[in-house]
């Protein structure tokens, strides 16, 4: 799970352009959303979509779906390593 | 001139409309479709595309069914299903208003579309690369490429323009229009939009996912998303007086307008709909009438979730607890997006003449949202608004009313008499390292192509916002705050962009992850990054600025129509500033097509950034008076020299001096105009100065008085 989440963090990061971030600024446990964790919006929740259907063949068909899935990094890894098809 | 032109009266009214769409060719069709309920929601088949899960509203015609319509030969002259849908619809408008080609040359043209000749570029992106089979249509990717087939097809009109603003770029159309015969500036004008479906904005509202796999239900709680749509509508405006003298029938009055930004998110509405109350809510005081003298509002009402619990919280807010019958025909013809405002302005003006209210189709529930009509109703109508939302929070409304006994009269008394000065001015172009000294050290413009360096944007934009923006967005807000600064204002009343090919270095990408990669490559900050309106929308939402904001994309004019609208709003005193913007950036593959289609006549080509202020009032520092302007069509030389001396004689200018051309200094680019009128600006002396553009097709002439004369 740990290598996961390092995958994830970094994957997260390029995907979203998030320069000046590093992975271990990000708090696995924190909200990715919203004002009190990263501050992403729903267009990097689409992108997050589409990241989680290249990279672990997951495929959401409800955006709706995401709010609960992308909660936080623990949350999103979590799903993945239930339900990845590659 | 202009004096006299104040006494008449300038009321405006509708004398001709054609529509095309899912629902019907022409409006006989499309009441009839309204009236029985027959939706135009089908499973997708003119257009090729592997996301045939996913129900279109297409209008029900091949291209070649069009052009024979037409009398086109397809294989003598270069096609999109944008422009043929476009000149289908204008035929029957131009047809009802019994307006002739020997008047085409004094009627200005104005349209709106997004999509432009995508249709096409999608389909011979990888012929533009590979070979020379296909070179005739590079040059019909842009938006005003369309707008000159579609006009090129009946004649010669003496002005042409597009309106790009996603959704609301027909009804935006409408208001340039309105505003040019308020103004006296025509008498007579053609407007309205056209949009054909392509697999690239389906693929882009697909990575949205904004898309219902099911026909589209707006307003129900069980709603999904959005069917695109297709289609075309033109209306022929014009004064009543010039109306009356022609023995044309007006079919519905104008009565109002009203364009304001959302400035929230680039493709979400606002939760309490800020931009669509404040549009409704001027199109409804431009009108004169209480909001309860409304008696039904045809809605933008797309089916997403967010449109339509916005757009609901917007009605409310602006008609309390007697909200009127609404309803969102978009479950008859899909979201015929930049062609929507006219499309669903031809629906009102049909449900006023036949006096009934059209059914939002699909409804069982409410939910949170209002309730819309579901049940066929014969009413009356006096009072009908129309909405229209575009990405990037462009939100329109038109207020139309029926012709009647009791129509009333002249409300508009605009005087149009104010002075305008340019106050300030930034630019990142070819010349911009040396900034503001260039017109001492000018640089020689070496490569075929240069592209400007990124801006220092790091104070203007958070970096959470900078992250997926491209260089285009970067130069847009720093050119602007660096613009605003030097005018001492803070908050632009309107922002209003001019822009050739918008946000292309996106938009290429995501074009060519689809024509090589396939229809499963999702890229929605790429596709929300590709429409034109895209830029005035980012420096409204990073200003907070709520006020009027719109984009003209129409290659070599795009700038002069940004200007001339700006213009218009100052002389009434609607506005009492401006910013007024031109952008263009260049790909290096994208200008390589340009060279091989032959259209940059070897010149060097250069990206634009130009941010400018505008104002009625000189606080002392002003760099001229922007005095007048004129934008022509294909002039012969006899009206090119009138164009000239009515300029001259309306800004009582005896001498003056030509412009020189600056396209060896700043490299050629679709809005390079505005670096010429920059460059002028700043180097003005004593005399007054006529800016003249002209190429093969456009021509147009800008007059700067020093300010001594100011």
């Amino acid at each position: 799970m740990e290598e996961l989440i390092l995958k994830l963090k970094k994957e997260i990061i390029e995907v979203l352009n998030l320069e000046d971030v590093k992975p271990e600024d990000i708090d696995e446990s924190a909200p990715l959303f919203g004002e009190e964790g990263l501050g992403l919006d729903s267009i990097d929740a689409l992108e997050l979509i589409v990241l989680m259907e290249k990279n672990y063949g997951i495929k959401l068909q409800d955006p709706n779906q995401g709010k609960e899935i992308f909660k936080s990094i623990n949350v999103m890894a979590d799903y993945i390593s239930k339900n990845r098809t590659k | 001139m202009i004096g006299d032109k104040r006494m008449v009266n300038r009321d405006i009214v509708i004398t001709g409309a054609g529509i095309v769409s899912a629902i019907g060719i022409g409006k006989d069709e499309t009441l009839r479709s309204l009236q029985e309920q027959r939706s135009g929601i089908r499973p997708l088949h003119y257009l090729k595309t592997d996301h045939h899960e996913f129900p279109v509203g297409e209008v029900q015609l091949g291209n070649d069914e069009m052009c024979a319509m037409l009398g086109i030969d397809p294989s003598k002259q270069p096609t999109t299903r944008t422009a043929l849908m476009g000149m289908v619809a204008l035929k029957e408008a131009l047809e009802q208003a019994a307006l002739t080609p020997d008047q085409y040359p004094q009627v200005p043209l104005i349209s709106g579309t997004t999509v432009g000749g995508m249709d096409k570029s999608e389909l011979y992106y990888l012929d533009f690369l590979e070979n020379d089979s296909r070179n005739e249509y590079i040059r019909t990717h842009d938006c005003g490429a369309c707008t000159e087939m579609i006009a090129d097809h009946f004649g010669r009109f003496r002005m042409l323009t597009t309106l790009s603003t996603a959704c609301s770029s027909a009804a935006n159309a409408v208001i340039t229009g309105a505003e040019l015969i308020r103004a006296g500036r025509a008498d007579c004008v053609v407007v309205g939009g056209s949009e054909c479906i392509t697999k690239f904005h389906l693929n882009g509202f697909a990575s949205l996912m904004i898309l219902d796999r099911e026909p589209c239900r707006p307003f129900d709680e069980s709603r999904a998303g959005l069917n695109l749509g297709e289609g075309a509508a033109w209306l022929v405006i014009e004064s009543a007086d010039h109306a009356l003298r022609r023995g044309a029938k007006p079919l519905a009055r104008l009565a109002g307008y009203g364009n304001a930004c959302d400035a929230f998110h680039q493709t979400a509405t606002s939760p309490d709909g800020e931009g669509p109350f404040l549009a409704m809510k001027e199109a409804v005081a431009m009108a004169g009438i209480d909001p309860s003298e409304v008696d039904y509002i045809n809605a933008h009402g797309t089916g997403t979730g967010n449109n339509d619990i916005s757009e609901s919280k917007a009605i409310r807010r602006l008609f309390g607890e007697q909200v009127p019958p609404v309803s969102s025909t978009k479950a008859f013809t899909g979201h015929t997006t930049s062609a929507s405002g006219t499309i669903e302005a031809v629906i009102c003006l049909l449900a006023m003449q036949h006096s009934f209210l059209p059914v939002n189709l699909r409804f069982h529930s409410a939910g949170e949202c209002l309730t819309p009509v579901s049940k066929p109703t014969a009413k009356p109508l006096r009072y009908v608004l129309s909405n229209a939302f575009g990405f990037g929070g462009n939100d329109s409304a038109m207020l139309f009313e029926a012709i009647g006994a009791t129509t009333s009269t002249a409300k508009v008394s605009d005087r149009h008499q104010n002075k305008v000065y340019l106050l300030s001015a930034a630019q990142i172009s070819a010349q911009e390292p040396l900034c503001d000294e260039w017109e001492i050290h000018p640089l020689t413009l070496t490569e075929p192509l240069t592209r400007s360096r990124e801006a220092d944007y790091k104070q203007f934009i958070p970096p959470l916002e900078a992250r997926r923006m491209g260089r285009i967005l970067k130069r847009a807000i720093a050119t602007a705050h660096t613009a605003l600064d030097k005018a001492g204002i803070a908050d632009p009343d309107a922002i209003v962009t001019g822009t050739g090919l918008g946000c292309i270095e996106n938009t290429e990408i995501f074009l060519d992850a689809l024509c090589r990669q396939g229809e499963d490559q999702m890229m929605p900050t790429r596709f929300m990054q590709s429409t034109h309106n895209t830029i005035s929308s980012i420096v409204a939402i990073n200003l907070h600025a709520h006020g009027y904001n719109t984009t003209y994309a129409h290659n070599t004019v795009s700038f002069q129509s940004a200007l001339m609208d700006a213009l218009l709003q100052l002389r009434r005193g609607k506005i009492d500033n401006a910013l007024v913007c031109a952008h263009d950036e260049m790909t290096p593959s994208y200008h390589a097509l340009l060279c091989k289609g032959g259209y940059l006549k070897g010149k060097h080509a250069a990206e634009c950034a130009v941010s400018m202020v505008l104002a009625t009032a000189n606080p002392g520092n002003a760099l001229c008076e922007v005095a007048g302007m004129r934008m022509l069509h294909r002039p012969t030389e006899v009206e090119k020299q009138q164009a000239l001396d009515s300029l001259l004689a309306e800004t009582h200018t005896s001498q003056y001096t030509l412009s020189t051309d600056h396209t060896d200094l700043f490299g050629t680019s679709y809005t390079a105009p505005a670096l010429d009128l920059y460059a002028e600006a700043k180097l003005i002396g004593d005399t007054p100065v006529v800016v003249g553009y002209s190429d093969d097709t456009h021509y147009t002439l800008i007059l700067l008085k020093p300010c001594g004369d100011c």
